[in-house]
């Protein structure tokens, strides 16, 4: 097959990129350049990038697992249409996975423009796995107007997604912090460490699950696991090396001691977040998890989740990530995803995404670089019954490899059946 | 010469003769009646006149009416009436719809609708024009069958054994009115079947077609 | 003869090329131990295999047994009556219904509990996902027995088998086995086709094995599918040649099934000179009853409990009747639903429209010649006996590079594979049935050709013709990864949001999607019956 991107390429690539961790030293050493020398001033025209989006076309690739997003994206489509003349079209996936695919099957196809789309919600893997096959557009995220509001000093996701240096090749829009959600009816002292947890799972058998891995919560669950029960986090933040299996030893010994008292004896597993969050509804389960403690609280008001059900995140700190969007290499609208991604994190939309009647997802502004009137805006949101406030201890993501090594090595043992 | 002729006519289904070659002549106003037992290929005489042969079959010879072949018209320049055993009234038509299917164009609707009412009148139908084929006897599927042919205004009528469905008293009447019908216009016929009354009832010349020396039976 | 070779290009290309596409990425050598690695592979594929085979060949003796056990009595008319609308039904919607009955947290344990059961939380039984598949196999079994029950009555025409089974029965056979001695081997030709399908369909489908299969491991397919989604590049040869294992596995499946026809075939002639009569049935004969009337009312509750489902924020176990009942999900669907009910009714009548013009300009064409036209049935048939997945991929990489993925012309054209088929069959035997005299009555009556077609043909083949585009359109409707392919994702259909929603594991979302999938067909189903009844409404003499 004549392909400039053949499997094996794409393999060294990926490899390349993931074992070695060239990528991650390069990137280290642009970053501090730019740190050295302050903010470079602003490479874009943005007047001229406001004249040419006006009348485009945007296709946005976005999760869509959760309805209080989609309606947020659909609430932003209607702002920038009214704003900017942009037609922002949601493109619904399960999985920013399948965006990836996209690009890379236009890639070999040879479609260097005009691709079909435009902007991406994306982190992690996928980031890493675009950046390193260099299909991703830029840099410009660092350059849009609103990109001097974003909180870099106290959240430095923001520009290490998964360590990987963004590079202003992805824009943040929001930040998460692994929640559990319980029904507090049934479990009475809520554990907040690996060994309680596994405590109350072998006391009340089939009332436990998590997501199935490769689903980002189920891969994310495992990681919060792993991360709280080792001190010494300094390992991975490096590739997943000669060291995999000792470090994650605990983890497997673990979930091999919990999966019997599972739901389904660890047999099924919910196909995602949103899926264990319906166990929970129905009452299959007594658990369930998520990014986002707000998602609780709203579900409690819209009725899906009894009225008992609270929030609790681990002592040992919360796995939290930043997410994103990225322009694709090929993008057809890429002023009008530029100025989609500017409106995202403008203290407007940042104020509404953080209210918890439509989003209630942690800002990524710097609160005080705000005019007092938009400071306002974050004033005057209130906290449902399960929310937990976006503070304490914070475990952050692993290097992407463990994603990738945690994934297959849980595929190996509980997957094959 | 006018009438309708058959010129050594000949068909043969996948290369096999069905009969002897066939010449004969039928003048206006008369019948000739073709005979055969079933499966000598009769039917498929008729549907070679119409022009409505199957692929599988071949055919050799000539057609002419008043003088003219009719090889290479399509069937419906040719107008040449037939009438089945069957007699295939469009289900999905009302009596009066059918026989206004073989009515020629032209005229006010309001004419034409009359034509019909009047038609199915002149065989004991006045009143039948709204009603559905299904709901009728043998006998009068068989008038209206003849009126729709008739309408159409041929110049020669083709009849493939069309009493053969229905019973003895019934078929009497309708073979008169038939013939009838067909002398007062002066139409050639051409009748085939293998019920001798109704060789007698025609009056006219018998034509039995003959086997050829090698025939296989074929699918009459 | 154009008409017939356009028909076969349209249904055909997209496959063949297809195919070749995703053959080109599984030809990398290094691939093929990489799936061999993959964590219980030979599990997945023995799941395919057995779900898809055994499905399969319940489905045919649950037909067969209704038939034998209806034939001749009125009864069969309602049988035939329900199976319309479980064959109209979505696999996808369907499969989402059924895993809402069944679930511990389903319509049924909810219906029985807690005053039979003593259950205030849900059990935790694995009566769906079950590692065996039995729930998959059973969603299969609900929406294959319908279609093979058409297929075998559609068959029927050709045979006498009203007379045939009287006959038997006449000399002491039970109607069962009467049927198997006399009936079912004449019809055994005809079913082949049709059968092949259900077996492929069975072993290579995703929709039904989302909602109802087991995830360790899951079907082949599932495996397959998460591949080509993947977000590491590396996966997607593994898929490519997944795809190609999943080609052979039908491929031997069907030799097998060929071979075991014959097996059995020389049994029953074997058989059938011992004289064993099995005349005392009527306990086997309700036993087939009972089961055809469960998969009825299994279909019945599936659609039920999606509605339930869709109106309910919250569902507490174990009531029935959700608290609050709310159009909430509708209204948080809606912007949704806005975009895909559109998209998906004009997908389905365009296709349909088109596959009406196409099948009805071949179908006269050939309508003389039968042996051409069973050939260009059988050739239309072709590629619903290739999985949909193992020609897809390579179809959406071609199509990208023509620049025509998310295009209409490549989604229109994706669902003309599949509508095609079955608009062509039924449209196909419509009009062979005709009288051909008919025709040649109207021709010598002074109609033109084109008079005769659209005053007689045209009108003779209304009732087949609407029953044809509802099925048409049932079958648009029910696209999930060829809408997904070619449409590069940008096509929000209904089936598209239902698959989306139910993989993300977000039901009630699904249930909104899939009770409007399910019953968008439905509608189009009784429209099509009740403009059929319509047109001919005094016309007693034209078949129903």
């Amino acid at each position: 097959m004549h392909s400039e991107l053949d499997p094996l390429t794409r393999r060294r690539l990926l490899q390349g990129a993931l074992a070695l961790g060239s990528l991650t030293a390069i990137g280290d050493a642009v970053a501090t350049a730019r740190e050295a020398t302050g903010r470079a001033a602003a490479r874009l025209d943005w007047n001229a990038i406001l004249r040419e989006s006006r009348g485009q076309s945007v296709y946005f690739n976005a999760w869509a697992g959760d309805e209080a997003v989609n309606r947020f994206i659909g609430w932003t489509a209607a702002e920038v249409r009214r704003r900017f003349g942009i037609t922002l079209t949601h493109v619904r996936v399960n999985d920013p996975a399948e965006a990836v695919t996209r690009i890379v099957a236009e890639r070999r196809a040879g479609r260097l423009r005009d691709g079909s789309m435009d902007l991406l919600w994306i982190n992690g893997e996928n980031f890493a796995a675009l950046r390193a096959a260099d299909l991703l557009y830029g840099p410009w995220a660092d350059d849009v107007p609103h990109a001097a509001l974003l909180d870099r000093e106290r959240n430095p996701t923001i520009v290490r997604d998964f360590t990987i240096p963004t590079e202003g090749y992805e824009l943040a829009w929001g930040n998460s912090r692994f929640t559990f959600f319980y029904d507090s009816a049934r479990v009475a002292r809520p554990p907040t460490d690996p060994p309680s947890l596994l405590e109350w799972i072998r006391a009340n058998p089939g009332r436990f699950t998590y997501p199935q891995p490769p689903q980002f919560h189920g891969t994310s669950f495992l990681k919060q696991i792993l991360l709280a029960m080792h001190t010494d986090r300094e390992p991975f933040a490096r590739p997943a090396a000669a060291d995999f299996a000792a470090l994650s030893a605990p983890l497997w010994a673990w979930l091999d001691a919990a999966h019997p008292a599972l739901w389904r004896a660890g047999r099924a597993f919910p196909a995602s977040g949103p899926a264990q969050r319906r166990l929970l509804g129905d009452g299959e389960v007594d658990w369930a998890m998520g990014f986002n403690s707000a998602e609780a609280s709203r579900a409690i008001a819209s009725g899906e989740f009894p009225a008992s059900i609270r929030s609790l995140r681990f002592r040992a700190g919360a796995l939290s990530n930043s997410h994103f969007v990225a322009i694709p290499f090929n993008a057809r609208a890429r002023a009008g995803a530029m100025v989609v991604a500017n409106f995202l994190i403008s203290p407007e939309a940042q104020a509404r995404k953080a209210d918890e009647r439509y989003w209630g997802d942690a800002t990524v502004l710097a609160l005080e670089r705000l005019t007092p009137a938009d400071r306002a805006l974050f004033a005057s949101l209130r906290m449902g019954p399960a929310t937990l406030p976006p503070t304490g201890p914070v475990l952050d993501e692993p290097h992407p490899s463990w994603m990738i090594a945690l994934e297959r090595e849980w595929a190996r043992r509980y997957r094959g059946g | 010469m006018s009438g309708l002729e058959l010129v050594a006519v000949e068909l043969a289904l996948h290369g096999q003769p069905l009969f002897e070659p066939v010449t004969a002549t039928v003048p206006p106003g008369e019948v000739l009646s073709i005979t055969g037992p079933s499966g000598s290929g009769k039917s498929s005489l008729l549907a070679f006149a119409c022009g409505v042969l199957a692929p599988e079959f071949t055919a050799r010879g000539d057609l002419r009416l008043d003088g003219r072949s009719l090889l290479g018209v399509p069937t419906e320049r040719r107008r040449l009436g037939i009438l089945f055993q069957d007699d295939l009234l469009f289900p999905h038509l009302s009596v009066g719809a059918n026989v206004a299917f073989g009515l020629r164009d032209g005229g006010s609707r309001a004419a034409r609708r009359r034509i019909v009412a009047d038609a199915l009148a002149s065989v004991g139908l006045a009143g039948f024009a709204e009603r559905d084929p299904a709901t009728l006897s043998g006998g009068e599927r068989a008038r209206v069958a003849l009126l729709r042919v008739l309408l159409a205004e041929p110049r020669a009528v083709l009849l493939d054994e069309p009493f053969g469905k229905l019973d003895a008293p019934l078929r009497d009447a309708i073979r008169r009115l038939v013939f009838e019908r067909c002398r007062e216009r002066g139409l050639p016929v051409l009748l085939v079947t293998h019920d001798a009354a109704d060789v007698a009832a025609a009056g006219g010349r018998e034509y039995p077609l003959r086997e050829p020396p090698t025939a296989r039976p074929a699918n009459d | 003869m154009k008409a017939a070779l356009l028909l076969a290009a349209i249904g055909l290309l997209p496959v063949l090329a297809g195919l070749a596409g995703t053959i080109a990425p599984a030809l990398d050598p290094a691939v093929w131990p990489e799936l061999a690695a993959t964590p219980g592979l030979s599990r997945s594929i023995a799941l395919s295999l057995g779900t898809g085979l055994s499905s399969a060949l319940l489905s045919l003796a649950l037909a067969h047994g209704l038939l034998a056990a209806l034939a001749s009595r009125p009864a069969l008319g309602f049988a035939r009556a329900l199976a319309l609308p479980l064959i109209a039904m979505p696999h996808l919607a369907l499969a989402i219904g059924v895993a809402l009955v069944l679930a511990p947290s389903g319509l049924i344990v909810r219906l029985l509990s807690p005053w039979l059961t003593g259950f205030e939380q849900p059990p935790d039984w694995a009566t769906i996902q079950d590692p065996l598949g039995l729930a998959l196999v059973a969603g299969l079994v609900l929406k294959e027995t319908p279609f093979l029950l058409l297929a075998l009555t559609a068959a029927l025409a050709q045979v006498p088998a009203e007379r045939l089974l009287l006959q038997t029965r006449t000399l002491g056979y039970g109607r069962l086995r009467g049927w198997l001695v006399a009936v079912a081997p004449a019809l055994q030709k005809q079913i082949r086709l049709p059968f092949a399908a259900v077996v492929v369909f069975g072993i290579g489908n995703v929709d039904v094995a989302l909602a109802l299969g087991p995830t360790t491991p899951p079907p082949l397919a599932i495996l397959i599918w998460e591949w080509f989604l993947d977000p590491d590049l590396t996966r997607a040869p593994l898929a490519a040649a997944g795809s190609m294992l999943l080609v052979a596995l039908c491929t031997a499946v069907l030799a097998l099934c060929a071979l075991g026809a014959r097996a059995g075939g020389v049994w029953l002639r074997a058989s059938a000179a011992s004289g064993w009569r099995a005349e005392r049935d009527r306990g086997a004969r309700g036993a087939l009853l009972g089961l055809g009337g469960l998969c009825a009312l299994l279909g019945l509750f599936a659609l039920l409990a999606l509605w339930l489902r869709s109106i309910a924020p919250a569902w507490r176990f174990p009531q029935v009747w959700p608290m609050a009942p709310g159009l909430a999900a509708w209204r948080e669907g809606s912007a949704l639903l806005g975009a895909a009910l559109p998209t998906t009714a004009l997908l389905g009548t365009v296709s349909v429209l088109l596959a009406l013009l196409l099948c009805v300009a071949a179908a006269e064409s050939l309508r003389a010649r039968p042996r051409a036209r069973a050939r260009l049935a059988a050739l239309l048939f072709a590629p619903l006996l290739v999985p949909q997945l193992s020609f897809l991929y390579g179809l959406q990489v071609l199509l990208v590079r023509l620049r025509l993925d998310a295009s209409w012309l490549a989604v229109v054209w994706s669902h003309l594979v599949y509508v095609l088929p079955y608009v062509f069959g039924f449209v196909a035997a419509a009009r062979a049935a005709i009288e051909p005299r008919y025709r040649d009555v109207a021709l010598t009556l002074g109609a033109s050709p084109v008079r005769a077609f659209t005053a007689v043909t045209l009108p003779m083949l209304g009732r087949p013709l609407l029953l044809a585009a509802a099925l048409g359109f049932a079958v648009s409707v029910a696209l999930y990864l060829p809408t997904l392919f070619a449409g590069a994702g940008r096509f929000a259909t209904l089936a598209t949001e239902a698959a989306a929603t139910v993989a993300a594991g977000n039901l009630r979302a699904a249930a909104v999607a899939a009770a409007v999938m399910a019953t968008l067909p439905l509608a189009a189903l009784s429209a099509a019956l009740v403009a059929g009844n319509a047109l001919h409404r005094h016309r007693r003499g034209m078949p129903s």
